[in-house]
């Protein structure tokens, strides 16, 4: 799914996954919980809802704290992972509620920060 | 290291300029000084925002606001790094990973040229480019993050610094850079700093701020509306946020208080 990464990916919660089913997303929360078999994660966003992402391959390394995913939204609303990145906090530790204010920011002005590329005539 | 002393540079460059010194007419420095910033103003923009801006021969414009420098916050995806240059592919989310592309100095011992490797976030200042239709940034910071809070803060600046500047009084000052962040997680001072301190916007505010100063301004007693009918006429907010929202408006000198601490009028008077 490589057209995951050349796209726009919305940053969203959990309460607006069922608004972006079938389409890529980027989903940033706290690792919760990981399936025992490595290839599904429960994680919580700064509202403290949860959100199902499930990967391709198992997890092949320990993950812990806030992770984002990237990936499209399946008809069930979980996520299908294309990629991860986990988020450091070695130094600092990440603020998820003030993020989620951050997101409704981004949600109330789309024309201020567009998730499309408008094409120029 | 990029410094945000915009400010000062101009100031600097007019008191050069004018044998009289700084007591030379304001009105010709005004008008250097904002010809100046206006060109090294350094926004805080979105991979997207970059890739629809419209280039008008040197310019390049997202809206209303006409950008050279900007910043981006995202993720590497790719490296490739030649004798002469790194070249990286990041991601914000917005679009398609831009190009960004950094020299490399190999005189300068004190800059490191260390490929910083895909999966790692970063702040990347630089400036736009066009070639053949490709956009890209030219890099004179790629600064990998050490506080996360700053994809916080970076949203939320870009959403700033583009809602300020589209009206159409922009404030060009003397590019004072304004770290809207209120959180104790802000980082180093070395975000991105823009012109736009205005305080005299409606339209910064949003949909509650928006609602209450209305209110506010509708009403024409002489010692203004009071905080009883503030709560009455805004059933669906709590007393705090209320509270919150007028003494935010009157921070920014929307309104003012009049007989007590419970009473407001608009600095802008609709007769």
């Amino acid at each position: 799914m490589t057209g995951v990464y050349e796209s726009p990916k919305p940053r969203i919660n959990a309460s607006l996954l069922s608004q972006y089913i079938g389409r890529p997303v980027c989903f940033v929360g706290r690792l919760e919980k990981v399936h025992p078999s490595g290839k599904a994660l429960i994680l919580s966003d700064g509202e403290g809802k949860s959100a199902s992402v499930e990967l391709n391959d198992p997890l092949d390394e320990e993950l812990s704290g806030i992770v984002e995913v990237i990936g499209m939204v399946s008809n069930k609303g979980t996520v299908m992972v294309v990629s991860y990145t986990q988020y450091r906090e070695d130094k600092i530790s990440f603020d998820l509620e003030l993020y989620n204010e951050g997101l409704k920011v981004l949600h109330d002005f789309p024309q201020h920060y567009p998730f499309e590329v408008s094409l120029s005539g | 290291m990029w410094n945000q002393g915009k400010y000062g540079e101009a100031s600097m460059a007019g008191y050069t300029q004018s044998p009289g010194g700084f007591g030379s007419p304001a009105a010709s420095q005004g008008g250097d000084k904002k010809a100046r910033t206006r060109a090294q103003q350094i926004v805080p923009c979105t991979v997207s925002q970059l890739m629809s801006a419209v280039q008008a021969e040197d310019v390049f414009k997202v809206g209303e606001v006409e950008i050279a420098q900007v910043t981006i916050v995202g993720v590497i995806r790719n490296t490739d790094k030649s004798t002469i240059n790194i070249q990286y592919k990041v991601d914000d989310m917005t679009a398609a990973p831009m190009d960004v592309k950094q020299w490399i100095d190999t005189e300068d011992m004190g800059v490191d040229n260390s490929v910083i490797p895909p999966g790692s976030y970063v702040k990347v200042s630089g400036n736009l480019r066009s070639f053949q239709n490709n956009r890209s940034l030219v890099a004179f910071s790629v600064r990998v993050l050490e506080d996360m809070n700053e994809v916080t803060s970076h949203m939320l600046e870009v959403v700033n610094a583009h809602m300020q500047q589209s009206k159409p009084q922009s404030m060009m000052g003397g590019g004072a850079g304004t770290n809207m962040m209120p959180t104790a997680h802000a980082s180093m001072s070395s975000t991105g700093s823009y012109s736009g301190a205005s305080m005299m916007l409606v339209n910064g505010l949003s949909a509650n701020q928006n609602q209450v100063l209305s209110l506010i301004k509708s009403c024409h007693e002489p010692q203004g509306i009071s905080m009883q009918d503030l709560k009455q006429k805004l059933s669906s907010m709590s007393v705090t946020v209320i509270r919150q929202i007028v003494d935010f408006l009157s921070n920014e000198g929307h309104i003012f208080s009049t007989i007590d601490e419970d009473h407001f009028r608009s600095t802008d008077n609709e007769a």
